[in-house]
C-alpha cells in the first residue's frame, strides 16, 4: 500500500515562506518513517522578516527555525538524520560549526556542508531530513 | 527483510542521460517506498540532445521530463515530497519559480534551492525524492 504524503503545517506566520514570500513550497512533509524540510532561512518566525547579520547570527535562527519546524511535524532536532548545511563562504566554516555544535551535541546527524550561492543574500540555509 | 532496491528508468529512451552521455549514475533508484531520481538536466526528448535556454525553458523540460520518470516508475509529480533546485544564478530565482509552480500547483513538495556552478552551460538541475505508487 503506498505511503501517505503528510503536510505539516508552519509553525508560525513567517516560516509560511509560500505566503510571506509566494515561493511554490510546502514547509515540510512527512513521508512514512521521515520528515523532509524545505530549506530553513535566518527570518523572524513572527513576521517573516529577514533576519540577516553575521554567519554566527543567522545560524542561531536558522536553526531555532528548524527546532520550530521539526516540532511542528512532532520530530526534534535530535532526531535529525542527514543535514546538508548551505553557507555562502567557506572561510565561515568554522563560524558554522561553532553554532551547529550548540543545537545537535549529541549523536549529530550525517552532514554535508555546501558553499552555495543562497536566495536574497543570506548567508546560510539548512536542508533537513529528520526522523519521524 | 531488506527491502528492494530498483533501478528507474525513462520509458523514453532518449531521456536516458545516464546511458546515452556515458555517466556513471543510474536516471532512478527505488528503494523501499521512495524513488530518487538523479539531477535532471534539460534534455529534449525528440532527440536526446541538451536543450539549452533561459531558466524558463530549461525548467519547463527539466520539470517535464521530471513528470515522464516519475510515471515511468509508477510514481506522479503529486507524490513528490522533496526537490532540490540548482541554478546557476540566484538572480533569476524567480524566473524559476515563475515556471516551477505551473507543475506543482497545489500542496507543492518541500523544496531547497541554491545557486552553484552548472557544467555544460546549463542553467538549472532539478533533483527529486518520491513516494512510490
Amino acid at each position: 500500500m503506498p505511503l501517505a504524503r503528510i503536510l505539516v503545517p508552519p509553525p508560525a506566520p513567517g516560516l509560511d515562506m509560500a505566503a510571506q514570500y509566494g515561493w511554490p513550497q510546502s514547509t515540510a512533509i512527512r513521508a512514512g518513517d521521515l520528515v523532509f524540510v524545505s530549506g530553513v532561512l535566518p527570518v523572524d518566525p513572527a513576521t517573516g522578516e529577514r533576519m540577516q547579520g553575521t554567519l554566527t547570527t543567522e545560524a542561531h535562527r536558522a536553526f531555532q527555525n528548524l527546532k520550530l519546524v521539526l516540532e511542528a511535524a512532532g520530530t526534534s532536532l535530535d532526531r535529525l538524520v542527514h543535514v546538508r548545511a548551505m553557507i555562502y563562504d567557506r572561510i565561515e566554516y568554522d563560524a558554522l560549526n561553532r553554532v551547529y555544535r550548540q543545537y545537535v551535541p549529541e549523536g549529530p546527524p550525517a552532514r554535508t556542508v555546501w558553499s552555495v550561492q543562497i536566495a536574497d543574500a543570506f548567508k546560510i540555509q539548512l536542508d533537513a531530513v529528520a526522523a519521524a | 527483510m531488506p527491502v528492494r532496491r530498483e533501478i528507474i528508468n525513462p520509458k523514453n529512451d532518449r531521456l536516458n542521460v545516464s546511458r546515452n552521455f556515458n555517466i556513471p549514475h543510474s536516471p532512478g533508484v527505488r528503494a523501499g517506498d521512495f524513488i530518487y531520481l538523479s539531477g535532471m538536466v534539460s534534455i529534449n526528448p525528440e532527440t536526446g540532445e541538451r536543450s539549452l535556454g533561459t531558466v524558463a525553458h530549461e525548467t519547463r523540460q527539466i520539470l517535464s521530463n521530471m513528470a515522464h520518470m516519475l510515471e515511468s516508475a509508477g510514481s506522479s509529480m503529486e507524490r513528490v515530497v522533496k526537490i532540490n533546485v540548482l541554478l546557476y544564478s540566484m538572480l533569476e530565482f524567480d524566473n524559476m519559480n515563475a515556471v516551477y509552480r505551473q507543475f506543482f500547483p497545489k500542496d507543492p513538495p518541500t523544496r531547497t534551492t541554491c545557486g552553484v556552478q552548472l557544467s555544460g552551460g546549463l542553467k538549472v538541475e532539478i533533483e527529486c525524492i518520491a513516494l512510490a505508487g
